[in-house]
């Protein structure tokens, strides 16, 4: 095969969108804003509000719940226009803000370990002020950038040693392990799982990614019996025998997954139209507005529903990929890429978790969910992801630290 | 090992497609699991959905209200705190109501009865109908059952509507009572349906509002009071515990209909009380339209007792009581009419031919027939008597005399018209026909002919014949129309009973004048037997009336010749019964009246004025005036006793 000759088409076309790019550039800052991609833009506006609408009618007999939508519509604006902030910065910023913000994060995780609010039995929230935040959130983002970050800065001179993957490896494992202290497992594993994906990217070599996998399905029974809490052990023995059809208790710890089931399966392939859910408008399960949001879609809008939603996460996720592979820088690319996995990891943890394929791992459902955290977290990846579009051709030089 | 820059590019990109890829392949198959869930599933999913969470339990209609002429309830409802149990909806009944039984008292053996049901109730798989575990909560056990019951699944505290009677005993024996429905109410319920309709009453029956009516109006008009039973449509959680009640009109329960009754309970109350703790009965009749003002037998029980289900031990107590308060004296107490009989006598007489009003018969105290001896009540005779001082002065032997040559099948046949010997039904339950004596009669059951001597007997109103206070009204109320059709009614707006019929067997009206005047004559001319009684008090009015006593046992010879007859010197309940009939104004009758005072002696002494005063407030509060019933077509929406709307 003639690897130069298809890198070199690639390559050309970088050339001649370099060209036009910075002919729009001289024209100001209102056309970059028109270059933006609208059409991503409005359909990751037009996911957000279908959730807000499907977080109404979860919660709006609910007379405690019944106001969360106006909240969680006023995040999503604010959220909104941070994004098209963020999509406008270049890329030069993104990478000066790279490493402040993982160590900055780093700090916050340590603080939430010595001084965090206890949340749904675990030690997650961060009170600042009048705000609490979830620092393990942020993580997320966090280190994407610095891996992003960190490659910049190694790739270009010696590209591809092993060795340099180890260092990649350890801006991913200090805050999952932190994280996982808490203990929040499900973030651990998506902040590891779509670290992961970046050093693959970035060009690990086979054999070692091979090796991996083996020492990871071997690890799986060390780690059920030696590091996982009683709680989480029994999640996944729950999981298990739900999955092969084993007696469940039906009150217990199933009951979430069962009555989702339930939900999702009654949607049928039309729904039961809006408002109109059974399930959804009883509160048989809980957390619906948050992270169980998904069984409303189900329910109400049936399979055609939960797949178009499926459908649009995917059109989202393609275009981004895709976008990131055009990046010429590698901050750009991986930047873009690991922000793709980490919206890409929820979405699966998520849904995973609803259709009863995973086990409850407490991962909201990106733009859907109801959660200011997550919104924030989501909506800043599709900034980066936008600002790697816009400045797809920008050639970026790491200089030291900042 | 140190890789060109243009390497790498291609290496990322091709590292991104299988990202991609993989990507690809985990969104299909998410969206595989929703195509089994949604498509494949959706069924089994749709079946639990829809049957898991909304649950119909079965609401029991509301009984209609029995209520007097004015309105003024006799069968109500009243609330009442209760707990119950469904048992399908905890774990451990057992240990469920062990918890209940910790919070309030219940005495063991009531514990063994209710753990009993509720097991029961899960045999029969009817574990979604509630088992009543205790009612009549007081105020105290009603606040703290409330405050636990969120702990304790399958436990209901409520607010029940109860069925009340207001006026307590005053209606016993007319409007009967209810009770939670036994296996031979249903049965007896049930006769005549299908399985289908059959199976839902029982089902129906099983809550513990339900009651059915187990005597008096409250059964013979049961499917008119009952309405039909609907559904509450229920959310429940996994827990099986009711979020909320989803409101559905077409699901409704049907209300039973009131019940209208011409009874004034004011009249029956005064009338109740001038018996003065006296057992008897007393029955008043409007005239002009049949309809019954007071129905009274007392003593009585008090159907509130009933309504939850009575104690062994209670009931026990009403079944032996000498004074017998379980039994309807008025419809259901058989009794000879003695002289208050001899209207009837006089006018079969009279109208066969062979007696003539001016007709003169000698009394001199006795009256010798075949080889016996009868005697007249007033020792020494009455001299020369006709028609007139025979009614007025009760004369016996001029009745032994004319019944004579009446003869039994006459005066059987004249006794008829009055209403005797026939079961009038009204609306309640337990009443009797008593017993008209005739030849075809001795022959049928007594398998014997007639005596002629028999006949002077029935001539006085003693022998075989037996009646009820409430023919005796009906015989009074004949003869105040003067003979006119007469149909009694005491269901106003309700089922009306297919056996009762209109007394329109012609009757003489010149007889029926002469009966009339023999009537007034008793009350208000010299030598009548209850001369005092004729003056109702309201400086005008008077009543025309007549005088019984009922023999209790057969008067001996030695007893006559001593002379011992009446007095203290006899145990009470060997003493005569003492009977009153009446109608009032003498001289434009609107009320007809019969009293009966058990072991009262002397109708003159004791019936005639307990007559004379329910007659009395009768007139002065104008008890058969419009009923209000009648006035109005919209009836007043069903109310609890506290005035509460439900």
């Amino acid at each position: 095969m003639n690897r130069e000759g298809f890198t070199g088409f690639s390559r050309g076309e970088a050339r001649t969108r370099t060209a036009t790019s910075l002919n729009f550039e001289t024209q100001g800052p209102l056309n970059k804003l028109m270059r933006l991609p609208w059409g991503f833009i409005l359909l990751i506006a037009a996911m957000a509000l279908t959730g807000i609408a499907m977080l109404y009618s979860s919660a709006h007999t609910n007379p405690v719940e019944a106001h969360l939508w106006k909240l969680q519509l006023v995040r999503f604006i604010f959220c909104f226009f941070m994004m098209i902030g963020l999509a406008l910065l270049p890329l030069s910023w993104w990478m000066r803000l790279a490493f402040p913000a993982y160590a900055g994060t780093v700090v916050l995780l340590v603080l939430v370990e010595l001084m965090g609010v206890t949340g749904g039995g675990a030690q997650r929230w961060l009170q600042i002020g009048p705000v609490a935040v979830q620092p393990s959130e942020f993580a997320k983002l966090a280190v994407t950038m610095a891996l992003a970050r960190y490659y910049q800065m190694v790739l270009q001179p010696q590209s591809g040693r092993i060795l340099v993957h180890l260092g990649a490896l350890a801006i991913i494992l200090l805050p999952a392990a932190l994280i996982f202290k808490q203990p929040d497992f499900g973030t651990t594993l998506a902040l590891v799982a779509s670290g992961g994906v970046v050093i693959f990217l970035a060009g690990l070599s086979v054999r070692v990614i091979g090796t991996a996998i083996i020492g990871g399905v071997a690890s799986v029974w060390p780690v059920y019996q030696f590091v996982l809490a009683p709680y989480q052990r029994e999640r996944v023995d729950t999981f298990l025998a739900q999955l092969f059809g084993g007696a469940t208790n039906a009150l217990g710890e199933s009951y979430q997954i069962e009555q989702g089931k339930i939900a999702i399966g009654a949607g049928g392939l039309n729904g039961r139209g809006f408002l109109q859910g059974i399930q959804s408008q009883q509160d048989y399960v809980p957390e619906q507005h948050t992270d169980f949001i998904l069984t409303v879609i189900a329910e109400e809008f049936g399979f055609l529903g939960s797949t178009a939603l499926l459908i649009g996460f995917a059109v989202l996720l393609g275009w981004s990929l895709y976008s990131a592979a055009r990046s010429v820088s590698w901050f750009g690319r991986l930047a873009s890429a690991g922000a793709v996995a980490t919206v890409g990891f929820y979405i699966v943890f998520n849904v995973g978790m609803v259709l009863g394929l995973l086990p409850v791992v407490g991962m909201p459902l990106p733009l859907i969910s109801y959660g200011g955290t997550a919104m924030l977290t989501t909506m800043a990846c599709f900034g980066l992801i936008i600002a790697a579009h816009m400045h797809r051709d920008e050639k970026l030089t790491a200089r030291g630290l900042f | 090992m140190s890789k060109k820059p243009a390497d790498l590019d291609f290496a990322f990109t091709r590292r991104t497609a299988i990202a991609g890829t993989i990507g690809g392949m985990v969104w299909a198959g998410l969206i595989a699991r929703l195509f089994q869930l949604q498509i494949l599933d959706k069924e089994r999913y749709q079946a639990q959905a829809e049957a898991n969470h909304i649950k119909l339990q079965l609401a029991p209609p509301q009984r209609g209200r029995i209520l007097d002429r004015f309105g003024r309830p006799l069968a109500s409802h009243r609330r009442a705190g209760r707990i119950s149990i469904t048992p399908e909806q905890t774990d451990d009944p057992e240990h469920t109501l062990a918890q209940v039984a910790a919070l309030i008292e219940l005495p063991d053996e009531r514990l063994a009865r209710i753990a009993n049901e509720i097991r029961l109730s899960r045999r029969r798989n009817a574990g979604f109908v509630p088992v009543t575990v205790a009612h009549e909560l007081t105020y105290e056990d009603f606040a703290r059952m409330n405050v636990h019951a969120a702990e304790m699944p399958g436990v209901n505290v409520e607010m029940a509507l109860t069925r009340s009677y207001p006026r307590g005993r005053d209606f016993a024996h007319v409007l009967g009572y209810v009770a939670r429905a036994s296996q031979d109410d249903l049965v007896r319920l049930t006769e005549g349906m299908s399985d289908k309709e059959s199976e839902t009453l029982k089902t129906m029956f099983r809550h513990p509002d339900m009651r059915t009516g187990r005597q008096g109006m409250e059964r013979f008009a049961e499917e008119w009071l009952r309405g039909k039973p609907g559904y509450r449509k229920l959310v429940t959680n996994a827990h099986g515990r009711v979020i909320e009640e989803i409101p559905d009109e077409r699901l409704a329960p049907t209300a039973g209909r009131d019940l209208f009754v011409t009874i004034d309970s004011d009249l029956q109350r005064v009338a109740i009380e001038r018996f003065e703790g006296e057992s008897g009965a007393a029955v008043v009749m409007d005239v002009e339209t049949g309809d019954v003002l007071a129905m009274v037998s007392t003593p009585a029980f008090d159907p509130n007792d009933f309504v939850n289900g009575i104690s062994t031990a209670s009931y026990a107590e009403l079944r032996d009581d000498t004074r017998s308060p379980l039994y309807p004296r008025a419809h259901g107490g058989v009794y000879p009419p003695g002289s208050t009989f001899k209207m009837v006598v006089a006018t079969a007489a009279l109208e066969s031919g062979t007696v003539k009003p001016t007709d003169r018969v000698h009394c001199n105290g006795y009256y010798h027939f075949g080889n016996r001896t009868w005697h007249c009540w007033k020792k020494g005779g009455h001299g020369s008597v006709n028609l007139h001082t025979g009614i007025k002065g009760s004369c016996d032997v001029y009745f032994y005399e004319i019944a004579r040559r009446t003869g039994v099948d006459k005066i059987a046949e004249t006794a008829r018209k009055f209403g005797f010997g026939q079961d009038w039904v009204l609306g309640m339950t337990g009443g009797r026909g008593g017993l008209v004596p005739d030849r075809e009669w001795k022959q049928r059951v007594r398998k014997e002919s007639w005596y002629e001597g028999e006949t002077l007997n029935f001539g006085i109103g003693q022998g075989q014949l037996g009646t009820t206070p409430l023919q005796l009204a009906l015989m009074t109320a004949r003869i105040a129309t003067e003979g006119k059709p007469f149909k009694p009614r005491m269901i106003g707006i309700g089922p009306q009973s297919q056996d009762d019929h209109t007394l329109d067997a012609p009757l003489d009206p010149e007889v029926m004048k002469l009966m009339k005047a023999g009537m007034y004559g008793v009350t208000s001319e010299g030598g009548g037997t209850a001369y005092r009684s004729g003056d109702l008090g309201l400086g005008g009015p008077r009543l025309a009336g007549k005088t019984g006593t009922a023999q209790v046992r057969r008067i001996s010879r030695e007893e006559r010749l001593s002379g011992v007859r009446s007095g203290s010197e006899i145990a009470r309940e060997l003493r005569d019964h003492a009977l009153f009939v009446a109608y009032a104004p003498a001289d434009n009758p609107k009320y007809a009246i019969s009293v009966v005072v058990e072991h009262g002696e002397g109708g003159s002494r004791t019936a005639a004025p307990v007559a004379r005063d329910i007659l009395h407030f009768a007139l002065k509060t104008d008890s058969r005036r419009k009923p209000t019933y009648s006035q109005s077509a919209s009836l007043p929406k069903s109310m609890t006793d506290d005035g509460e709307p439900t």
